[in-house]
């Protein structure tokens, strides 16, 4: 199985190869049939190889690459360019239409099981662990904590602010989805903003590429997470940055902290000195906005156990003994260097 | 022998070569695309001298020559020069910039070209946006249905408003409805806009969000949007196009183009064929201005839009064929339409209309504004084929218009659109894929449009 899959991530790679090569070779600026990076495509090219009912989609992309490379110009180019697509057909005709077993499909979902984690850090990758948290879950403490104990960079608001500086935008005009409590909290206590005018309108249309703000922000966060995945180890709060990583294919740590309902309020009237009742709704209302700020920009389900490695519930552990947890668990992978040093 | 004959000359037999050539074109590159690809202008010769042959057989060598080159001629050249015209001067227009295809961004193009269809003629809004609207979505992996609106909108829709907009009202026009009549149409194109444009914002931000799910992002790096139009001298011969579409719809009534008959005079090509003075002049203007587009403009912008000839030699190949083979089910309409008993508003919109599907649009048009006008109306308005209600004209310039939409071969540019998208990275549907999209949408917005403004 495992030579099988090899072979389909041969051919993929082929097949990315040939469709930026024709690219190159026609000169277009239009865009191309494989236009994200190359491992994610390449991924998802052996991913369609694989799965034998979308064999036909895998086939209509190649045409396309076909379509484009009957386009060059140059004679010699344009028979090197279909040499390789014809051979890459038949390459692909050779595949069988059956399996006897089913195949593994998602195998970095396999890999992210805690047992995989002795694999799934090379020692040249940095540390990055990432944690979603209900609010009022104590998650930004334990994160704290965690980064503390872990002697590495803790990042919430931090990213946000980098963020801004990125954009050359000024804070007043855009919003931190991803920001704690306490700070959605004091901004709900302040007046509310004015309507935006037309002219800010226009303003920001030609600042962020004609995309809304928050997809601008969005953007600029994920590559920013990304950069810094590759320099150094830290703890990330929220912003999707699990998903982003995963799509940047970076290895990572995804947690989810949580606690019971009950237990979040009683913390959020302590920390905002709110009664009850408006603690609840607060509460309800930083829940659906995170769930749906989350289900936007990863199309998964904000807190669903199958998209982390780890589930916890602090109000069982507490912050301490859920800081601990996590190192315990971080610990079964002697791969990575600031722990093997520690 | 007579048996035989008369066989042949039954109309359902001979329509069986144009349909066969529409499955063709529908099924063959799916079941065996790259033999497709090779072989078209062999399926359709073969189609062709299916319709040619038995029409010999019939009605004799002479009658069957003048037909065919009655359709290629008339119908078949200007249309395919329009095109040409068109599709080289665009491809010399490159607009250079980081303007992200985003559901809002794509939603407000879609409505600005939709407008621009009507100024410069579908063909041209097509061409002229297609290019752009490929490349401000390049990031992104699903934009089929960006295409396949751009197909509804900008290719068809839009250009109800004025006869430069779409040839069947270019020759209402040239049959006295008044130039400007078509702008009453603009409440019907606006609420099938808003319609079209708040169906395709949703889907398309489905698509976003699963494409930004998927870890794609647009290159955003640099503040601020540049955006810059190289080629932008060659809206010159884009207006030289335009007007040239105009004077063909002009000059033919003017006493200095028609004999003492009041036939447009031209040059006798067999028989009773004439190439009008007008469209020879029209095609004049047509071939200058790409030449001229050619010849002022850096080659380097064509590479960089991707211009090859693939786009307009599929067209010219397939709609040969098509114009040839659509002969007798023009005939059977022509003679069938005044007794089709079709007199309603919503008749004449759905016939016009679905015929216009699959059959060249403007005879169609003709056909129906023919048979209102034999209807015998005593107020309206008046063109040369009797006197129209304006609710009847409306509902047979929007079905001619809309319904083109239908299908990949309803419109010109539909088919244009496809194989430029699918020459740059984008897989469109395949002919009944595109059909599954324009009846789950078009034809239900259609039928809005019949209970608000054709009851």
């Amino acid at each position: 199985m495992a030579k099988k899959q090899e072979a389909y991530y041969e051919l993929a790679g082929r097949i990315y190869d040939l469709d930026e090569a024709v690219y190159k070779c026609v000169g277009s600026s239009l865009g191309r049939t494989y236009t994200g990076d190359r491992e994610t495509c390449i991924e998802d090219i052996t991913r369609l190889l694989i799965t034998k009912p979308r064999m036909q989609e895998c086939r209509s992309q190649i045409a396309l690459i076909g379509n484009m490379a009957r386009t060059i110009r140059n004679k010699e180019d344009r028979k090197r360019m279909m040499t390789e697509y014809n051979e890459i057909l038949q390459e692909i005709k050779k595949i069988p239409t059956t399996f006897g077993s089913v195949d593994i499909l998602n195998e970095n979902m396999a890999a992210l099981n805690t047992s995989n984690l002795r694999q799934k850090f090379s020692p040249d990758d940095h540390l990055v662990i990432c944690i979603g948290r209900n609010h009022g879950s104590a998650g930004s403490d334990i994160g704290f904590a965690l980064a503390d104990k872990l002697k590495i960079d803790y990042y919430d608001a931090e990213i946000f602010q980098k963020v801004i500086e990125r954009m050359n935008a000024e804070k007043e005009n855009v919003e931190d989805d991803n920001s704690n409590f306490i700070e959605t909290a004091k901004r709900a206590s302040q007046p509310r903003k004015k309507k935006t005018k037309f002219t800010e309108y226009l303003k920001n249309f030609r600042r962020y590429h004609g995309l809304p703000v928050q997809d601008a922000i969005f953007f600029h966060q994920s590559e920013l997470i990304k950069e810094m995945a590759k320099k150094e180890d830290f703890v990330v709060m929220g912003r999707c940055a699990d998903v982003i990583l995963t799509n940047k294919r970076i290895p990572h740590i995804s947690i989810f902290i949580t606690a019971p309902f009950e237990q979040r309020v009683e913390r959020m009237m302590e920390a905002l000195k709110m009664d009850y009742k408006h603690a609840v709704r607060f509460l309800k209302r930083l829940d659906h906005k995170h769930e749906a700020y989350y289900k936007f920009y990863t199309e998964r389900q904000w807190g669903n156990a199958v998209n982390y490695d780890l589930c916890i519930n602090s109000a069982s552990y507490g912050i301490e003994e859920t800081v601990d947890l996590i190192v315990r668990m971080i610990d079964q992978y002697p791969n990575h260097k600031k722990l093997a040093e520690d | 022998m007579n048996d035989i004959v008369t066989l042949l000359s039954s109309p359902v037999v001979r329509c069986i070569p144009f349909a066969g050539l529409l499955l063709c074109v529908a099924v063959m590159p799916l079941v065996k695309a790259e033999w497709w690809e090779e072989h078209q202008p062999i399926v359709v010769a073969f189609w062709s001298l299916l319709f040619i042959i038995p029409y010999v057989i019939t009605m004799g060598g002479a009658e069957t020559t003048e037909v065919v080159l009655e359709c290629l001629v008339n119908d078949y050249l200007t249309f395919i020069v329009l095109l040409f015209g068109l599709f080289c001067v665009a491809g010399n227009i490159t607009l250079d910039g980081n303007l992200a295809g985003s559901p809002a961004v794509n939603t407000m193009f879609l409505a600005i070209g939709t407008l621009l269809s009507s100024v410069i003629g579908t063909t041209g809004a097509s061409m002229l946006m297609v290019r752009p609207m490929i490349k401000m979505n390049s990031w992104r992996k699903r934009k089929s249905q960006i295409m396949i609106f751009f197909i509804f909108m900008i290719s068809n829709l839009g250009g109800s408003l004025t006869p430069i907009g779409d040839p069947p009202l270019l020759m209402g026009f040239m049959r006295g409805v008044p130039f400007f009549w078509s702008l009453r149409l603009f409440p019907i194109l606006v609420f099938n806009m808003i319609v079209l444009l708040i169906v395709f914002y949703n889907i398309d931000k489905r698509k976003y969000r699963r494409d930004i799910a998927r870890g794609r992002h647009p290159d955003i790096s640099e503040p601020g949007i540049t955006l810059k139009i190289k080629g932008l001298h060659n809206i010159i011969f884009i207006a030289m196009i335009v007007g040239a579409v105009i004077l063909s719809g002009t000059l033919p009534s003017l006493p200095a183009f028609q004999d003492a008959s009041g036939k447009v005079l031209g040059l006798r090509i067999f028989g009773d064929v004439v190439l009008g003075y007008p469209s020879l002049i029209e095609i004049a203007i047509i071939l200058l201005a790409a030449y001229l587009s050619f010849k002022t403009t850096d080659a380097r912008i064509r590479t960089g839009n991707h211009f090859t000839w693939g786009a307009i030699r599929e067209v010219a190949v397939l709609f040969v064929g098509i114009f040839v083979t659509m002969q007798p089910a023009l005939m059977l309409l022509k003679s069938m339409g005044p007794e089709l008993g079709i007199t309603e508003p919503y008749q004449m919109f759905w016939s016009t209309g679905m015929l216009s599907s699959f059959l060249d649009n403007t005879p169609t048009y003709l056909v129906f504004l023919t048979t209102a006008g034999t209807l015998g109306y005593s107020s309206g308005i008046a063109t040369s084929v009797g006197i129209v209600t304006a609710k009847v004209l409306t509902a047979i310039s929007c079905g001619a218009v809309f319904m083109g939409a239908n299908t990949y071969i309803g419109n010109a540019p539909n088919f244009m659109v496809k194989s430029i998208s699918d020459e740059n990275g984008i897989r469109m549907p395949s002919f009944f894929g595109y059909m599954a999209w324009s009846f789950g949408i078009l034809v239900p917005v259609f039928l809005l449009d019949t209970l608000v403004f054709f009851r």
